[in-house]
């Protein structure tokens, strides 16, 4: 779904991402994992295009991106991303949040789009919220608004940048239990978070990235009790 | 009732017709000041963070020319400039002088407001497949409108009271009325009192206007 090859990305003369390559296949879950600085963040804004990558190849179902003759317009449509301060639009009520996106760029009518955003809400358990604005919400509601919002394009993939950090502890569970949702419904998903729980549970791959570059990939069981790498095993000790 | 305001009273009642009438044209001054600034403002805002060199310096040469020189020259300047060019009455060109001053400050006001918007929101959007165009016109810039309301509105009651200048070229607004009053009469001070009375007047009636519009669009968000 996802293919990354030899990506690099730096920032001037700090390079952040040093030669990934990661294969995300469709309807898997993978979670990536690292010290903050890593490079993880930075290689989900790739994947979405709000970074632009200095060398390598990013293929989206099947498509491989030309960032100079692409539309990235309609590529970043079909890939999600829930970001960690939600970013909701504060001027637009819940439902206008939602609907946005399939109005202005898929030109769906008014009447069908406000039917999608309530069955999304509904799927993310706010639809009594539809009116309101973003201001009156919490931090674990705005995230859930954010991830209706970004299923309103019907992406092929979601990429979830540390959705959970910037909440407190009681409302993490309710985010996470959408998202697990959505990967039971099987949608591809790539996930940087610090949740090792959710890791645990929902992932189908676990990627350990420092310092730039994939030092261990490996399923949930393999990832937490068998680490190749030993900065593997110092991140495992230091967040269990 | 001691005798100055008696006097006043005096001055007011026998010259409000020809104020009232000088009001209208100070108002209507203002209204053409802030509507073209506006506009001006907003293009030049745009071309200032639209990231193209030359479009930026333009931008920065007016706001430095405009900023940088008094109104009152400004005035002068288009005054016998234009007119020299094109038939125009000193009417216009005062409205014109006070738009093209105006736009500067306001092109400031819409800067500070797009650029102060997260940018967390542009992202947002873009990652909704929405464009550069669709975001800037439907996201990021009805939030930086929001915020530009207050210093906007600051910026009207600004233009309200520089409006007083065209009276320079002849423009028969309020202080212009009272100048020539105050020369008739041998009055000025009641004269002048009259006029500032004016002036205090309509920028009250504007200012709670304007709390009254933030006020409304505090409630439509929360």
């Amino acid at each position: 779904m996802i293919i990354g090859e030899n990506i690099h990305k730096s920032f001037g003369d700090l390079e952040v991402l040093k030669g990934v390559d990661l294969h995300v296949k469709p309807q898997e879950v993978v979670v990536l994992v690292g010290v903050s600085g890593s490079g993880k963040s930075t290689l989900l804004r790739c994947f979405n295009f709000l970074e632009m990558i200095n060398e390598g190849k990013i293929t989206i179902d099947g498509h491989t991106v030309n960032p100079k003759k692409d539309n990235l317009t309609k590529i970043r449509a079909e890939v999600g991303m829930v970001f960690q301060h939600f970013n909701l639009f504060p001027h637009k009520t819940v439902l206008e949040n939602v609907i946005e996106a399939p109005i202005t760029v898929k030109k769906m009518k008014k009447e069908q789009a406000k039917k999608l955003g309530m069955e999304l809400l509904k799927k993310v358990g706010l639809e009594d919220k539809a009116g309101v604005y973003p201001s009156k919400l919490s931090g674990g509601q705005k995230q859930r608004v954010a991830i209706a919002r970004s299923l309103a394009m019907q992406p092929k993939v979601m990429l979830f940048d540390e959705p959970t950090s910037a909440l407190d502890p009681e409302l993490v569970g309710e985010v996470l239990q959408v998202m697990k949702q959505l990967a039971e419904e099987g949608m591809t998903m790539v996930v940087v978070t610090h949740e090792m729980k959710f890791a645990k549970e929902v992932a189908d791959r676990i990627i350990m990235i420092d310092e730039g570059r994939i030092i261990e990939s490996a399923d949930p069981k393999t990832f937490f009790e068998n680490p190749k790498n030993e900065r593997t095993k110092q991140f495992i000790q230091l967040v269990e | 009732m001691p005798e100055i305001f008696v006097t006043v009273y005096d001055v007011f009642m026998r010259t409000y017709p020809g104020f009232l009438e000088a009001t209208v044209v100070t108002l209507q001054l203002t209204a053409i000041g802030v509507i073209l600034g506006t506009v001006i403002g907003l293009i030049f805002a745009l071309m200032k963070i639209s990231g193209s060199k030359i479009l930026q310096t333009i931008a920065n040469i007016y706001i430095t020319i405009i900023r940088g020189t008094p109104l009152i020259v400004q005035i002068m300047f288009l005054y016998f400039g234009i007119v020299e060019l094109y038939t125009m009455s000193n009417f216009w060109a005062g409205a014109i002088a006070l738009g093209v001053h105006n736009g500067a400050y306001i092109a400031e006001i819409f800067r500070g407001s797009i650029q102060g918007i997260d940018p967390g929101q542009r992202e947002a959007s873009l990652s909704l497949g929405m464009d550069r165009r669709q975001t800037m016109s439907r996201i990021v810039f009805p939030q930086a409108l929001r915020r530009s309301i207050p210093p906007l509105g600051n910026q009207f009651i600004i233009t309200l009271k520089d409006s007083s200048l065209v009276y320079i070229i002849g423009v028969a607004e309020i202080f212009s009325l009272g100048n020539r009053e105050a020369a008739q009469s041998y009055q000025p001070f009641e004269s002048f009192l009259v006029v500032a009375l004016y002036y205090l007047v309509l920028v009250m009636i504007f200012t709670f206007l304007l709390r009254l519009y933030e006020n409304k669009l505090d409630v439509d968000r929360a």
